[in-house]
């Protein structure tokens, strides 16, 4: 049950680490293989289920720059999951190294309290919140360049930024009228 | 550019996205010498990789067969291994591995049951391998639980072979071996059958298979006698279920003489004597059947 | 040809479907080349079932012609209507050598000792499965061929397969084949389907099992898709376990393709902060029903995914090991049931 920690290990030349946590294991695989494709610095994805992360891949596991948790909205137990591995992050982490990227949230069946939730996750946490689509490849690309934005940033690949100043700007704020439906 | 207006300032954007990829990726054309002269050092790697493997592998098999030679006259003693240290020791432990590996399969092909521990030792699982006239075929599995008695939890054998009413005969919960050979037995002449009814019916067009059930223990043939064009119908009955051979031929025609002829009782015996597809093919040769 | 005759066939080209109606009268063989070649099969059912009418009387065709065709039909699109399977016991000596011409001759002199007038036709199809379709009568009326049982058994195997049976006949069936397959009793194996195929290759174990061996399995190798060196799965064991857990207790590769799997429960109800229900004396029933058009497919996902854990609950894997859908559970194994497991919460 070790806490997975943003500076315990030193960061390597160019590269920049992305940890895909999804309970569903369907949508970052294919997350995953677009975002190895960018070629301007080394992408490495570490896929999981949930966290804690298995102690036997301490070893080989590089520094994590950007955890990202995918929710499918249309699951409980997607949503649920995610809620239990974030107790295993290290609150170093949520200075602007975590996000959010939710799936299905345009589906009919998704009940709007559940969107309501994550976003009060996401907000209270001080995490941005994306929206992806994860049926068609151009979804999967948009997403991928998304996320790809923040990585660069919280791998430290951009001058003059850093992953907390970047979440500053993009967190998620706690809307005030959460008990109705809002469309922003 | 002329859609723009009709799409989206999105989809416009990612569309420029991809335009500055594919800029991106453009000049790594250049680089294609490069990459093959790194290709031409990767292959030269290979090979020399290869030669040390096929000369280390001579050596391994000089080693085996001084090896094999120890084993059956086991008084000589080894005196050109002491050659270079290490080296050969390594080269002796692999010659070694070798060996049992080919004990494990010559104890794997005489009927031998490869059996794992599972669940952490609260059962286990057999496998049971068929082969017939030298051909791998099915492999059969029984899953044992081994407490409180022992009992078969999950197996994929065929519901007309009577596992439980062999399990019982044989005393599974005191002699599980004489259970496993008697079970394999039956297996093994399942399988033998069936590669034997499908040799048939593909070697031997001109022979109509006119029955046979999925135990294959009775099997119908219609043949062609070709001077006299008449159909004989031929049973082979293998009421021994352990066995690949039929206990019982029977043959029918309408010239009620021909199974009483010495021919016809010639190929009765041979037909009992050896497997069917073979027997078909020497009757073929004596002009008994078209 | 009378009336009913007329609208057994009527009815009968109804049902086949249109696109294999060609290949289906061609199989049927009771109709000349130069007939064959006169329908034209763009036309509309009714039209071909009016021509097939004429044809039918001027070949001089009985009803007995017509059942020839329905088997046929019923033989290529078996998975019509709910099959039952059933399970002989206590088989005699003689069982595993009988055959077919011999079980025939039996089968139908047994059934016309039970009941009179029927209509037994046997056939046996390519994959040694043996066909049997019964019209049933009474001693009031003609054998009814609208309303035909069809019953399907392969010689030496224990498992019969029914479909459309009432349970008037059904006494009178299960005699019938008791007494000619040489076994001693049979019994409800509490498996149904509307796949015939699917029942069939569940109980035949005709589905790949998987076991575990010391050698690497294709199941393992399978699953390495060939990734990126970039990308790296964390918990790539216990998916690879929890894969080989649910491949075990459900098979590998393409499953029987089940429906429904009914639990029916008759268990003491037990929670500690609703006291009126737990001190009740009467056993608490409720039935679970599971249903999808891939049942195992979908519990092997759960259970490969996660969602289920595993290992997969006895309850769940031995649909499989057992060969059934239909479960009664109750607590101290009183009753008619096999399973005598508490309810999972």
């Amino acid at each position: 049950m070790a806490l997975l920690k943003p500076f315990s290990k030193l960061p390597c030349l160019n590269t920049a680490n992305i940890l895909l946590v999804e309970s569903e294991e369907q949508f970052q695989q294919s997350l995953a293989d677009t975002l190895v494709e960018e070629t301007a610095f080394t992408v490495n994805v570490r896929l999981a289920k949930s966290l804690p992360l298995p102690m036997e891949n301490e070893e080989s596991r590089p520094r994590i720059d950007l955890v990202v948790f995918i929710i499918n909205l249309t699951s409980e137990l997607s949503f649920q999951s995610a809620e239990v591995s974030l107790k295993n992050l290290d609150p170093g982490y949520f200075l602007g190294k975590v996000c959010f990227m939710v799936t299905n949230a345009r589906n009919a069946s998704v009940p709007t309290e559940r969107l309501d939730a994550v976003r009060k996750l996401a907000a209270s946490l001080h995490c941005p919140m994306l929206f992806a689509e994860d049926q068609t490849p151009d979804g999967v690309t948009n997403a991928t360049e998304r996320l790809l934005t923040i990585l660069k940033v919280a791998a430290g690949f951009v001058p003059m930024a850093t992953a907390l100043y970047l979440s500053n700007l993009t967190r998620r704020t706690a809307p005030p009228d959460i008990e109705q439906p809002s469309f922003d | 550019m002329a859609g723009a207006s009709a799409t989206g300032v999105l989809s416009q954007l990612s569309l420029l996205e991809v335009k500055a990829r594919s800029r991106k990726t453009q000049p790594q054309q250049q680089s294609r010498v490069k990459e093959l002269k790194a290709k031409v050092e990767a292959l030269r790697a290979q090979r020399d990789q290869l030669k040390a493997e096929i000369e280390t592998h001579k050596h391994l098999q000089k080693l085996r067969a001084s090896l094999d030679k120890q084993s059956t006259n086991e008084e000589e003693e080894e005196e050109e291994m002491e050659q270079d240290s290490e080296h050969s020791q390594l080269l002796q432990l692999m010659a070694r591995h070798t060996q049992l590996e080919d004990l494990l399969y010559a104890h794997h092909t005489i009927g031998g049951y490869d059996v794992i521990k599972t669940r952490q030792g609260k059962g286990v699982c057999v496998s049971l391998a068929t082969a017939y006239d030298g051909v791998f075929l099915e492999t059969y599995n029984l899953e044992i639980d081994l407490k409180p008695t022992l009992r078969i939890s999950r197996h994929n054998v065929p519901p007309f072979i009577p596992l439980n009413s062999l399990a019982e005969q044989n005393n599974l919960q005191t002699n599980i071996r004489t259970f496993l050979d008697t079970l394999s037995r039956h297996l093994n002449a399942f399988a033998a059958r069936k590669q034997q009814l499908e040799l048939v019916k593909e070697l031997h067009k001109s022979v109509q298979v006119m029955e046979s059930n999925v135990l294959c223990s009775i099997l119908v043939l219609m043949f062609n006698v070709p001077k006299q064009k008449t159909a004989v119908l031929c049973t082979l009955d293998y009421s021994d279920h352990t066995r690949s051979l039929p206990t019982r031929v029977h043959f029918e025609s309408e010239d009620e003489k021909l199974p009483d002829s010495p021919e016809w009782k010639k190929n009765c015996s041979l037909l009992k004597e050896t497997p069917v597809h073979k027997a078909l093919i020497t009757m073929k040769k004596m002009g008994n059947i078209v | 040809m009378d009336d009913s005759t007329k609208r057994l066939l009527q009815r009968l080209i109804r049902r086949i479907p249109a696109q294999t109606l060609r290949t289906t009268l061609e199989k049927w063989g009771r109709l000349t080349a130069a007939q064959q070649r006169s329908m034209d099969f763009t036309q509309p059912k009714w039209a071909l079932s009016e021509k097939l009418l004429a044809i039918c009387e001027e070949n001089g065709l009985t009803a007995k012609h017509i059942t020839e065709l329905e088997m046929t039909n019923v033989i290529d699109n078996p998975n019509q209507g709910m099959w039952y399977a059933f399970q002989l016991m206590d088989p005699e000596d003689d069982a595993n050598s009988i055959e077919l011409t011999q079980f025939k001759e039996q089968f139908k002199s047994h059934l016309r000792e039970l009941v009179r007038p029927v209509s037994i036709k046997i056939k046996k199809h390519t994959d040694e499965a043996v066909w049997i379709r019964i019209a049933w009568g009474d001693s009031f009326s003609r054998p009814n061929h609208l309303k035909p049982t069809y019953v399907v058994h392969h010689l030496q195997t224990p498992y019969v397969f029914v479909t459309s049976l009432t349970s008037k006949q059904k006494p009178l069936l299960s005699q019938a084949l008791v007494l000619s397959a040489r076994y001693q009793a049979i019994k409800d194996a509490n498996l149904s389907g509307r796949k015939l195929t699917a029942i069939r290759d569940l109980l035949m174990r005709k589905y790949q099992q998987v076991f575990p061996t010391m050698y690497p399995s294709p199941l393992g190798e399978r699953n390495q898709v060939v990734s990126n060196p970039h990308i790296e799965k964390e918990q790539a064991e216990p998916a690879a376990n929890r894969l080989q857990m649910a491949c075990e207790a459900f098979g590998d590769g393409t499953l029987p393709q089940l429906q429904t799997v009914v639990y029916k429960l008759e268990t003491k109800f037990r929670d500690h902060t609703n006291k009126t229900m737990t001190e009740r004396e009467e056993p608490f029933s409720c039935v679970v029903k599971f249903a999808s058009t891939n049942l195992l497919e979908s519990l092997r996902h759960c259970a490969s995914s996660g969602i289920a854990s595993t290992p997969v609950t006895p309850l769940l894997s031995s649909i499989l090991q057992k060969g059934r859908n239909y479960f009664v559970i109750t607590d101290n194994g009183s009753g008619p049931s096999t399973q005598t497991r508490q309810p999972q919460t």
